[in-house]
């Protein structure tokens, strides 16, 4: 087993559900929450991930952010190396993919959530956050907790977009899956068979564990 | 609720800090990160066996690829101290674009083309070379596009005249080892690959192989280039003198290549 | 003292939209009700007044505080306006007790402030014993204590409820509603409810503003609004069952007979012989009887056939029609006591000064 493509599998999906929690919560918030003009925009770029292949996504993420780029150049004098082929271009891939996966089950949860309890706790005197938190967050969990789950196994089993902007990489961006991959193309039938069943056995565990949630009903 | 949702945020966190920096263990004095040419994934690992067991030890870590790909991933910078193409006409092409310098370019062997079909396979290849493709329903080679054995395979072909018969029967591989991959498994049922991954590795007692002549397509000439951002330029230097020397030079002959003219 | 400054206009999407001009001054404790049909706007007015819907045009002053100026664009958000909002069916939250439903604008639930003043109005709103409930374990009057409580918690200036009793079911309605009007007297904060029930404004309304179509049509002191509906429409939103158009056919000593449905209706009135006057009776001021009886001050008596009878609360609401059409609300006994049905014959029976007569503009 490829303890170093597992290891750094599980570092980039917790990574990525990190800061999709950081990113999506807010984004999704708005997004169920605003009457403005533009919102279908906004929710179009989230959800276009969906319906564009991989390498469409991996392709721009390469032009924009090379070492030519401007992106890229930034990014050099802030002191870092460089964006494509590194642990943080496939982070950043990651989340640009994945964001979909999160904001799409936060959204409708919190779209669920009766607009007169926010509208309430705003009269009481609470701020937009203290709303958020006490009021919005909890009665939502098992959708944020579905997104979360999903960001994660999907990070995990993520193939094209890590190939193209991480390259192949040992221990910096070589995934599980591009790890199997690897070992198709070198004939190692057992290795890759041995990984393909771990993430067999994992997609299972992930999608029961999300089904169960979205069957549970908050308790009032 | 609130709090458990927030301690499996937490815990993400907390494992993305923790679990063990796995992003830079492949750097140091010896240790040279290869960016390879499908065709010596089974070359590349045996050296790789004979470089640990030295005094110094030399570390390689290599990943595998079409050429083409290799070279674009390069051209973006990709993190490689060395380039080992299957052509070398990219490694060429990145010293023309100014990120690498011409006394670090090097060529050390030469392609060779055979077809390859499976041990209980009944096509002729042995008698009527690449004739006996007519019969095959479906034919593995790399992709023309980005990958020097699509092409040696295409010219081949072309030259036998058989192109345009089996166009449509072909299946291209992303680089040769996918497409001896494609055969191997039984998903083709002949192949055109590298004589390198035919005649060692796991293929080897598994199939048949006709070797091209070498007239019949461009020579492979397979080059390599020490890049400029190579983060250990001497453990670089010492895998190419070993790869050029008599060592290196005995190994990729018993894997299937030639030698390059001197 | 404080006063109330409102001149906005709000605009739904593209159609009509609500425009609301008023200066309320009040001293502690006065009730205003905003009495409508539903579909008026007076919803949208007071979650204006809320900061929840952003007026158009205008302002909302309250006190010294601006807490709307479109001009200046000046919206305070609805958290640091320091009103208590009551919304329909409460929306308390279904994740958080009793005691933590009330003490929620505190910021934390631990804080021994907090802890005492959840105490005091658990006490006052008859909570006791209630505090680690789930709003979902409680009975409809409980929940909108409950709602009542978490409103004033933070003592606001100004309580703002918005059908406060349409959630509940009949007998319990009634009862809470008495409940609600002893509340707000003692809880001495201004406040605003909106209400499409006229009982409402009756029993704890000391000045009623009514709303039509978004536009206020007539505002002041209950009394005189009830007892001087300016409009027809008014005149139905007050309660009153019928409204009769007719004519002046004459006028003898200040009392004007006019005539509507063929039928002579006796009323004071100022207007001139042949103009079109509106009249307004009340159920609660129609009498029905068996038989015409003639020694009664009334001077309206009009043979009529009972259309319909149907039950509103301890009363029975009877339709009689004398040429037109009026509502007579008698009390459940005396209904029986008549022993009518509908398409019997009987005497509708109504005081000349009980007859509230519009002229037609």
């Amino acid at each position: 087993m490829d303890w170093q493509a597992i290891a750094l599998t599980v570092k980039l999906a917790a990574v990525t559900t990190a800061a999709l929690t950081v990113i999506g919560l807010p984004l999704a918030y708005w997004l169920a929450t605003t009457r403005r003009r533009w919102r279908p925009i906004v929710d179009a770029a989230v959800a276009v991930p969906l319906l564009l292949p991989p390498t469409v996504l991996g392709f721009y993420l390469l032009m924009s952010t090379g070492p030519d780029s401007l992106v890229g150049r930034l990014y050099e004098r802030l002191g870092g190396d460089s964006i494509p082929f590194s642990f943080e271009g496939v982070v950043l891939a990651s989340i640009l993919y994945n964001l979909p996966f999160a904001v799409r089950p936060f959204a409708s949860a919190f779209a669920a959530i009766d607009r007169r309890l926010i509208e309430a706790a705003r009269c009481l005197g609470a701020s937009p956050l203290r709303t958020f938190t006490v009021v919005v967050l909890p009665l939502a969990w098992p959708g944020v907790l579905a997104g979360l789950v999903l960001s994660f196994a999907h990070t995990v089993g993520e193939f094209g977009v890590v190939l193209m902007v991480g390259g192949n990489i040992p221990g910096v961006t070589r995934t599980i899956a591009i790890a199997i991959y690897d070992d198709v193309q070198a004939l190692d039938y057992a290795a890759a068979n041995q990984a393909s069943a771990l993430l067999l056995l994992f997609a299972m565990v992930v999608l029961t564990v999300t089904y169960m949630l979205q069957r549970r009903v908050v308790q009032l | 609720m609130l709090a458990r949702t927030l301690a499996a945020v937490a815990a993400m966190a907390a494992a993305a800090v923790l679990i063990p920096a796995v992003q830079r263990p492949l750097t140091g004095p010896q240790s040279v990160r290869i960016a390879a040419a499908a065709d010596l994934r089974f070359a590349l690992e045996e050296a790789r066996a004979r470089l640990s067991a030295r005094t110094p030890p030399l570390t390689v870590h290599a990943t595998y690829g079409s050429s083409g790909n290799l070279h674009a991933q390069l051209r973006q910078r990709a993190p490689f101290d060395l380039f080992l193409s299957a052509d070398v006409a990219y490694p060429e092409d990145l010293v023309r674009g100014g990120v690498a310098n011409e006394g670090d370019l090097f060529t050390y062997a030469l392609g060779r083309l055979v077809v390859w079909v499976p041990g209980d396979s009944g096509l002729p290849i042995e008698r009527d070379g690449l004739r006996a493709l007519g019969a095959a329903q479906r034919i593995a080679i790399a992709n023309p596009a980005h990958a020097p054995y699509g092409r040696a395979a295409e010219s081949a072909l072309r030259g036998a005249d058989l192109w345009d018969d089996l166009r449509a029967r072909l299946v291209l591989g992303e680089n040769v080892a996918q497409a001896a991959q494609f055969v191997d498994s039984g998903a083709a049922d002949a192949g055109i690959i590298a004589k390198s991954l035919a005649v060692a590795g796991a293929m080897r007692d598994k199939g048949r192989a006709w070797e091209v002549p070498h007239d019949q397509y461009p020579a492979l000439l397979q080059g390599g280039l020490i890049l400029r951002w190579a983060q250990s330029r001497p453990a670089a230097i010492r895998f190419r003198d070993y790869l050029l020397g008599g060592d290196g030079r005995e190994l990729l002959t018993r894997n299937g290549f030639g030698l390059p003219p001197r | 003292m404080s006063r109330l400054d409102v001149d906005f206009e709000f605009k739904y999407g593209r159609g009509a939209g609500i425009v609301c001009r008023w200066r309320h001054e009040f001293d502690d404790g006065r009730v205003t009700v905003l009495l409508g049909a539903s579909g008026s706007g007076k919803t949208t007015l007071l979650r204006c007044l809320a900061g929840l819907e952003r007026p158009q045009r205008g302002h909302i002053r309250f006190a010294e505080t601006t807490w709307f100026d479109a001009a200046r664009r000046v919206e305070l958000p609805p958290e640091r306006r320091d009103v208590g909002v009551l919304v329909q069916d409460y929306a308390l939250f279904p994740h958080l007790t009793v005691e933590q439903n009330i003490g929620f604008a505190a910021g934390a639930f631990a804080a021994p402030g907090t802890r005492a003043r959840v105490a005091e109005l658990l006490e006052t709103f008859k909570l006791r014993g209630l505090e680690h409930r789930r709003p979902g374990q409680l009975s409809g009057g409980q929940q909108q204590r409950v709602a009542v409580a978490r409103a004033v918690f933070r003592r606001p200036r100004l309580l703002l409820l918005d059908e406060p009793l349409s959630a509940l079911d009949g007998p319990t309605r009634e009862e809470v509603r008495e409940e609600l009007a002893a509340l707000l007297r003692s809880l001495a904060i201004p406040a605003y409810v909106v209400t499409h029930d006229r009982l409402d404004a009756l029993t704890f309304a000391d000045r009623t503003v009514l709303v039509d179509s978004g536009r206020i049509i007539q505002e002041g002191l209950t009394q005189e609004v009830f007892n001087r509906p300016a409009t027809p429409v008014a005149a139905r939103l007050v309660g009153v069952d019928a409204v009769i158009i007719g004519r002046i056919a004459a006028i003898d000593e200040g009392i004007a007979t006019v005539t509507a449905g063929g039928r002579e209706v006796k009323v004071n009135v100022h207007g001139e012989v042949g103009s079109e006057v509106a009249l307004c009776i009340r159920a609660e001021d129609v009498v029905v009887a068996r038989h015409e009886s003639h020694e009664l001050s009334s001077m309206n008596r009009w043979h009529a056939i009972v259309r319909s009878e149907t039950a509103d609360g301890p009363f029975v609401r009877v339709v009689l029609d004398c040429g037109f059409r009026v509502a007579a609300l008698v009390t459940r006994d005396a209904w029986r006591r008549l022993s009518l049905r509908p398409g019997d014959a009987a005497w509708a029976i109504v005081k000349a000064a009980s007859i509230t007569a519009l002229p037609r503009t």
